[in-house]
């Protein structure tokens, strides 16, 4: 607990457990300054502990116990994982001499954790115990973030032991590490001189350049350099679904995402650039489409924190290792202010050519556009959007201007349905002055829905919409492109009258099922002071466009399917 | 504009000095696994520290491969170092059991072929020998070819061990 507060943790989310009695009876003497969140469901507290990191920029932290508890936060850590979001998960485990024993809910939780954490502990002495939190508390926010996992037997979370503090900026003493078996820390990727130069030569020739931002820049917390650069070099912005809210979408530079369900302008403009330069990215599959056909033609520059993503999937030109703040720092006090009149007036063609539009197919029916259109206009620039995952989150990140970072919370690279309610909550705790909003599929409402019980206990005043078409959207429409509209599965009919469920939970319901009700209906939704479910019964026909079907190239997204 | 990418397939030494903390290996050879990445061999060694152990792996693949085999193995927290050796700066050696079969007229061709490996006659039974060679991994394999017309029946190598020059 010590070492919580140590790290200036607030609050925590978890599920007690046998074998985490201990941990709560601490957190039961330490209630007054460490807030602990009981959610339905261990899989809510890592999701809760994740949004709680996204939206605040902190380290999320949950805890579960032995066997099963571990087991369920592993989807939760996982999700984090690929999207480099900082996190420490705490589990219980059975007592040192019942390890290995296959005993009562005991799990080698480090095993199974291992490919998806950064790094993980199990403790066997009381001694290494605060170390080993703040060495977790250290990987998790050292480089490109992510989850750290400590798994603590019962007995070592009952044995006592003197707890020496010590000030979170105290540099650790590499010897101590040594004797104690933790990892010792590692210098993080410079930027080499020669790279540099050759950025600044490649950005001086440009007269076509394309800038892309990824979920780094957030994760670095260059939003303003990032705009600083794209002003200074004249360039066009694209970004990926993780960089949502990384740059003012309202601007006249912003061309919208990349790649799979990207915009044509963007890729218009991937088509046409002369220098693409590429931050805080990964290049996943999803932005690539088919990575053999990605910018053959030009140059890229790539500027991340991980090495280990340059040359990855594609071919790098200009490699530029190291905190992406920095090295657009950098980039900034010796690039040239440029200007390219005529490519920008090409871009702003194509954006009044191919504006994303949806009309709807059933007369009168709800459209997503027409749903995140007047939810915007409803909500302020700092309010937080969560989503789970399929069609409604595509049309979250395609029609909601998103102008803030942190703004918008969504599980991009394991694509976890079920992510956006805990995440909601977690959001909810660490901004409550901001509105937290899940867009949420029917679909995924039903594999998570049990933490409207967490929001109702708690009250935390957030707004459930279930964008809802009956239908397992996403994989209905690649049913109907390439499996000849075979629809297994995907049809959903479930008889589920939201609002009584709603109301079964104690969260306020709400329908909506025409055109005209969006309005009053979101508006009465959002000025709620406790949890709110809002059925939102959307054309059942809508597909998510453009398209890039798997193997095509990014350039050339499909408009109609 | 790309690089161009050395994309013949061959096998590269790794040196990777690593915390000897538990767990070590298994988190080398799960990040291989799941990564898809080849491994040919490798051999976890003691170093003059305790504290420390200097693990060889033998990795098939094209330059692109390794460089992403480096770069991933960098990023576990308990690595330190990860480098590459070129076996024009390094000495490579492996470590090789074999067990021939052997018959009263064979019995002298074995031992001829053994004197020149210059290598070790660890056991002689009435039907079998068991040789013992330290060497170059070509060196081994160019060995346990001349044993092929004979009845091989069982082989142990080591791995490949290697320090730079």
């Amino acid at each position: 607990m010590e070492c919580l507060l140590e790290q200036k943790v607030d609050t925590v989310f978890g599920y007690p457990g046998g074998a985490v009695l201990n941990i709560y009876d601490a957190l039961y003497e330490y209630q007054d300054r460490i807030n602990h969140v009981c959610t339905a469901h261990e899989q809510g507290a890592a999701h809760a502990a994740d949004g709680y990191a996204r939206a605040s920029g902190k380290t999320g932290v949950c805890i579960a116990t032995s066997g099963p508890g571990a087991t369920n936060l592993v989807t939760g850590i996982a999700t984090a994982y690929m999207d480099s979001v900082p996190m420490v998960a705490i589990t219980g485990n059975v007592n040192l001499n019942l390890l290995g024993l296959d005993s009562f809910q005991e799990v080698d939780i480090t095993g199974i954790t291992m490919p998806v954490t950064k790094h993980n502990f199990i403790v066997k002495k009381i001694e290494d115990l605060a170390d080993t939190i703040r060495h977790a508390f250290r990987i998790a926010n050292e480089g490109r973030k992510g989850p750290v996992l400590v798994d603590i037997p019962k007995d070592i979370t009952g044995a006592v032991c003197e707890f020496t503090p010590r000030d979170v900026h105290q540099p650790f003493d590499e010897a101590q590490e040594r004797r104690q078996h933790l990892p010792v820390s590692k210098p993080l990727p410079k930027p080499k001189e020669t790279k540099l130069e050759a950025a600044l030569e490649l950005i001086s020739k440009s007269q076509r350049p394309f800038l892309y931002g990824g979920g780094g820049v957030i994760a670095s917390g260059c939003e303003e350099e990032f705009a600083a650069f794209a002003e200074k070099i004249d360039a066009p912005v694209a970004t990926s679904l993780m960089c949502q809210g990384g740059y003012d979408q309202s601007s006249g530079r912003y061309m919208g995402m990349l790649g799979m369900h990207g915009t044509m302008t963007s890729a218009q403009a991937l088509k046409n650039c002369d220098l693409f330069i590429a931050v805080g990215t990964r290049f996943s599959d999803r932005v690539l489409c088919n990575s053999k056909l990605f910018a053959r033609h030009c140059p890229i520059i790539q500027i991340d924190i991980d090495p280990a993503e340059f040359d990855k999937q594609i071919d790098i030109s200009v490699k530029l290792g190291g905190d992406a703040k920095e090295i657009l720092q950098i980039l900034l006090d010796r690039c040239q202010k440029e200007e390219h009149t005529e490519w920008m007036a090409e871009i702003a063609e194509w954006k009044s050519l191919y504006p994303l539009h949806q009309t709807p197919v059933h007369p009168g029916a709800v459209t997503p556009q027409a749903l995140m259109e007047t939810l915007r206009s409803l909500t302020d620039d700092q309010d937080i959007l969560t989503t789970e995952v399929g069609q409604h989150q595509m049309w979250a990140a395609q029609f909601y201007e998103f102008r803030k970072p942190r703004t918008f919370l969504t599980s991009g690279g394991l694509g976890t349905m079920g992510y956006g309610l805990g995440a909601a909550i977690g959001a909810k705790y660490a901004c409550p002055e901001q509105r937290v909003i899940n867009i949420a599929g029917d679909g995924s409402f039903h594999m998570n829905c049990n933490e409207l019980s967490t929001a109702a206990k708690y009250n935390v005043p957030i707004v459930e919409i279930v964008v809802n078409n009956e239908v397992l959207g996403m994989v209905r429409q690649w049913q109907k492109l390439f499996y000849d509209k075979r629809y297994s599965s995907t049809t959903m009919e479930k008889p589920t009258d939201y609002e009584k469920l709603a109301e079964a939970f104690g969260v306020k319901g709400y329908t909506i099922r025409k055109q005209e009700e969006l309005e009053p209906v979101l508006r009465e939704a959002l000025s709620q002071d406790g949890p709110v479910l809002v059925n939102c019964v959307i054309d059942k026909d809508i597909n998510v466009l453009p398209m890039v079907p798997a193997g095509k190239s990014a350039e050339e997204p499909l408009l109609e399917i | 504009m790309t690089q161009h990418h050395d994309t013949a397939e061959r096998d590269y030494i790794l040196s990777v000095l690593a915390q000897n903390n538990s767990g070590v290996l298994l988190r080398i050879a799960g990040l291989f696994s799941r990564r898809g990445y080849n491994i040919k061999s490798i051999v976890a060694a003691q170093t003059k520290d305790e504290a420390h152990s200097q693990i060889l792996i033998v990795v098939r693949g094209d330059d692109r491969i390794v460089k992403q085999v480096d770069k991933q193995l960098s990023k576990l927290v308990e690595i330190e170092n990860v480098s590459v050796l070129d076996d024009r700066e390094a000495v490579v050696r492996e470590h090789l059991l074999m067990k021939v079969a052997r018959t009263d007229q064979n019995s002298e061709q074995l031992i001829s072929i053994a004197s020149v490996f210059r290598a070790n006659i660890l056991n002689v039974t009435a039907d079998n020998i068991i040789l013992e060679l330290t060497g170059t991994p070509r060196t081994l394999d160019s060995f346990v070819e001349c044993y092929r017309p004979y009845h091989i029946l069982k082989i142990l190598r080591t791995g490949t061990m290697a320090m730079e020059l």
